[in-house]
């Protein structure tokens, strides 16, 4: 384990040396919110969400634990416990196994946490710490198959190269096989065409579309199949949803909270920006939409506070998992400040709601979004 | 008895805005937490006392060997309440080669 003398001369900082001190910039990636610096923590500003696919130097980076040393020549995903056979795979072999493409939206559980009252603490996601990006690599199933899993096997607890700083849990998530054995569930070897950089994970990392960030294993380098999940902090504790809401600042029971998996319906703007001046000329008005395991189908705006609503246009891009952009071309009828709200419907029927219940950790914001802009004369 | 009480509470109220104590619980803040961690998550919250206290038991259990509890729990409170809004976080420069 690495002492926290280690941890200084690693980040070659002096202990007392404040945080303004150190030049801000993180290679690869553009301009970026920096909710913290190490590790990093980085949100997209919303204009970068102009594509379907956010490109790799765009895209928002959550780690829980610092980056670890990577060395892909000596890469191996090892899969144990209830299997017929451990399987150690080394780069090379996982690049032999069948290869499939997916597109998905990964988005932090927390995205929008700075949205609720009271505060909660974590990082103040606002809307940037998502993205979608086509992912590519062998799917688990077949990685799982080359183990044999055994019948009485219910789970797959998943842990990445990055290692526990002085007593900090390791950050490990327990993944049910059911999703594990998911077509559209991979070992990502690859984002966007390019090698998966290792700020996002690279060499490898879990796919799991349409669930929440963290069960995204970053740096994957072991499976242990269990019949029970894992009990350490970020599986047992960590990454809960209240069962039953809870008045905004309430205490829900322990046994009252939930894993969470699938991710919300949620849609907002990225153009105009919100307080923007615009002018009386007609306006494109722009944004993304996406349902966690789901499709959208359908986002509606409004321009007068939600008071009346039109359907946008959306993009043909239309799978489970990846979000979709949206457009509605609007002609402000006079000058004035104006209330702009978006909402997604997604193929299961769910409506992003006007307000996302409170809970204890600040998870699932999907508020209707909302800007202002004011159109001039 | 009571007035004795209430004079304790006003020394206490005055001792939680000591600009001293906050700059000792600043100093435990860049004493022990970076050993882990940036700053920065830690400044980009804005919570209530008793929030404040949870997180430092959560990172008490992590490791952190707090020596100052009490003026870090000042220096927090003091600068990132839950009375204050949410900073803007910083633009990081261009990374791009």
């Amino acid at each position: 384990m690495l002492t926290r003398r280690d941890w200084i001369r690693i980040l070659g900082v002096a202990a007392g040396a404040p945080a303004s001190a150190q030049e801000l910039v993180f290679p690869g990636k553009r301009p970026m919110l920096v909710q913290n610096d190490f590790p990093e923590d980085l949100e997209s500003p919303v204009e970068y969400f102009d594509t379907w696919l956010t490109p790799i130097d765009s895209f928002f980076v959550r780690q829980h634990l610092p980056r670890p040393k990577v060395d892909p020549g000596a890469w191996k995903l090892e899969i144990s416990g209830m299997v017929a056979n451990s399987v150690s795979l080394s780069l090379d072999e996982l690049r032999k196994l069948p290869q499939y493409k997916v597109p998905a939206t990964l988005e932090c559980a927390g995205n929008g946490r700075g949205y609720f009252t009271p505060k909660i603490p974590g990082l103040q996601w606002k809307k940037g710490a998502i993205g979608n990006a086509e992912w590519r690599g062998p799917r688990v199933a077949d990685i799982l198959k080359k183990a044999g899993v055994k019948p009485q096997a219910q789970w797959g607890s998943c842990n990445g190269a990055d290692a526990p700083v002085a007593k900090t849990p390791d950050f490990i998530r327990s993944i049910p096989m059911r999703k594990l054995m998911h077509e559209a569930t991979l070992i990502a070897l690859e984002m966007n065409g390019q090698p998966l950089p290792e700020i996002h994970g690279g060499p490898a990392r879990l796919i799991v579309p349409g669930w929440d960030g963290a069960s995204w294993v970053k740096w994957a380098n072991q499976i242990t199949v269990s019949d029970k999940p894992d009990a350490g902090f970020y599986f047992a504790t960590a990454y809960r949803y209240p069962k039953h809401s809870v008045a905004p600042g309430g205490a829900p029971k322990p046994g009252d909270m939930e894993v969470l998996e699938g991710m919300a319906v949620k849609s907002f703007f990225v153009k105009p920006a919100d307080t923007a001046k615009v002018g009386m000329s007609p306006v494109r008005l722009q944004g993304v939409g996406w349902a966690g395991e789901f499709r959208v189908a359908r986002v509606e705006v409004s321009t007068d506070g939600g008071s009346s609503w039109r359907d946008a246009r959306l993009s043909p891009e239309n799978y489970n998992f990846a979000w979709r952009l949206w457009t509605l071309d609007w002609t402000p009828p006079r000058p004035g400040y104006y209330t702009l709200m978006s909402r997604a419907t997604d193929s299961a029927g769910r409506v992003q709601p006007i307000e996302a219940p409170w809970n204890p950790s600040g998870y699932l914001w999907n508020s209707v979004d909302r800007i202002g802009v004011t159109v001039e004369g | 008895m009571r007035i004795l009480l209430m004079g304790l509470l006003t020394a206490g109220a005055l001792v939680s805005a000591d600009p001293a104590v906050i700059e000792k619980g600043r100093a435990e803040e860049k004493r022990q937490c970076v050993a882990c961690h940036g700053l920065r998550i830690i400044q980009v919250q804005r919570l209530s006392r008793a929030a404040w206290g949870r997180e430092l038991d959560k990172m008490a259990n992590w490791g952190a060997a707090l020596e100052d509890r009490e003026s870090l729990i000042e220096y927090l409170v003091a600068n990132f309440g839950d009375d204050k809004p949410l900073p803007a976080p910083p633009l990081s420069k261009d990374g791009r080669k």
